[in-house]
């Protein structure tokens, strides 16, 4: 593929899977018992766990959705965002399986919610396809407007080019 | 043909030293990464620690339990002194004061449960939540749960309950204000003395951690929304059982 190109979409991905991130994490940031409590809705971290994890969410979304706005360490930064992803793809999945019926409580909210109320599918969809932004990012991190590629150098970051 | 290939040469040469001179003079890549772990660490530690912290102040620190509740976790039971009629079965309430559906809730069945409760036919248990707490970044779920329970210090917990849900502010997590709250406890006939008790039950927080402890047995029990009704352990589906004659007969057949 024609390195502008790429490096065009790299950009587009970043700036995607980046403020999405940033705005989920804002989001939830200021109200951290909603999302301790959505996180044990899901039932699969033991409860007092779930807390954590739920208060601790906002802020690496945040700091990981920054990261990737800005462009530095884009693929380290694409990589754990993509793990996270997945956790949130199974997490959402092995909630439809199991027949509860809660809120995602991704951008806040969360806990039960009546069946007919309930989005799997969409949310599912919607985090393939920031994973896609992410797997992208993964494999090739370099992009037009990095912080990458200001402080370190062109392809500093890239081992592939 | 020798002399391009020499000619790619050079500009590869160029382009490897060019290449190098970046990485040499940009800054330091650990340097910054490090930099950036560190303020990653603080930042999602920090906020780990400042919820917990909130979590703690709210609820305070006494450890009292109502006297109609068995231990910290279970739930209130409402009518302790009422005589159950044989084999009446247990009526489980999940309820946060602020759950615009809970009131909903309360104007259809309210004084049918309070009159299943009086007459024994259920043992009727409150379960309080404070779901839109956590939602809305607030504490008047909590602090109005803590001031019914400090009616039911004396004796007025049905009152103010069923009050409380009739004045429900127009907007999700408004709140009452405290003289409102007081004027729940007049109104259910809460008066002299009793008053100042209840006053300093509100203030000093008496049962936020109890009632923060049936949130959390509630939720872990996979209750995580208001309101929940459990007739005899079974959960009541508001689309069949929607009216209070429905309740009254579903309590019937669940009397054994």
């Amino acid at each position: 593929m024609n390195t502008r190109v790429a490096d065009g979409l790299g950009l587009i991905a970043r700036l995607v899977l980046g403020a999405v991130f940033l705005v989920a994490g804002g989001l939830k940031v200021t109200t951290p018992e909603a999302l301790a409590k959505a996180t044990q809705a899901y039932q699969v971290l033991p409860h007092d766990l779930a807390a954590y994890v739920g208060y601790a969410l906002p802020t690496i979304e945040i700091v990981l959705g920054l990261l990737l706005v800005l462009g530095l360490f884009t693929r380290i930064s694409a990589a754990i965002t993509s793990l996270l992803l997945v956790a949130f793809i199974i997490g959402i999945a092995q909630a439809w399986e199991r027949g509860l019926t809660i809120d995602c409580g991704c951008f806040g909210g969360g806990g039960a919610v009546s069946a007919e109320d309930t989005s799997y599918l969409p949310r599912i969809l919607e985090d393939l396809g920031l994973l896609a932004c992410g797997l992208w990012l993964s494999w090739r991190p370099t992009s037009f407007l990095s912080l990458d590629r200001l402080l370190f150098g062109a392809g500093a970051s890239d081992p592939t080019s | 043909m020798a002399k391009k290939a020499s000619a790619a040469q050079t500009v590869r040469q160029a382009k490897i030293e060019a290449a190098r001179k970046n990485t040499g003079s940009g800054a330091n890549k650990i340097v910054v990464g490090a930099i950036v772990l560190i303020v990653a660490i603080i930042g999602v530690v920090g906020a780990v620690v400042v919820a917990q912290q909130n979590k703690q102040a709210r609820v305070g620190t006494s450890t009292a339990v109502p006297a109609a509740a068995g231990a910290m976790g279970e739930g209130f039971v409402a009518n302790k002194d009422v005589t159950l009629v044989a084999g009446a079965p247990t009526l489980d309430v999940y309820e946060d004061f602020q759950c615009p559906a809970c009131a909903q809730f309360e104007q259809v069945m309210g004084a049918t449960i309070d009159d299943l409760a009086s007459q024994g036919k259920v043992k009727l248990v409150y379960h309080l939540k404070t779901i839109i707490d956590a939602n809305m970044g607030t504490t008047h779920s909590l602090t109005m749960a803590n001031a019914a329970l400090c009616a039911a210090d004396a004796g007025k917990w049905q009152p103010f309950h069923d009050d409380v849900f009739a004045n429900q502010p127009a907007t999700e997590g408004q709140g009452w204000t405290d003289a409102q709250t007081k004027g729940f406890a007049e109104k259910a006939g809460i008066s002299g003395s009793a008053l100042d008790t209840w006053s300093t039950c509100v203030e000093e927080r008496t049962y936020a951690k109890y009632v923060e402890s049936t949130e959390d047995a509630s939720g872990k029990a996979g209750i995580t929304g208001t309101p929940t009704v459990l007739l005899g352990g079974e959960k009541v589906d508001f689309q069949q059982v929607s009216t209070p004659d429905a309740l009254v007969q579903a309590v019937a057949a669940a009397t054994k």
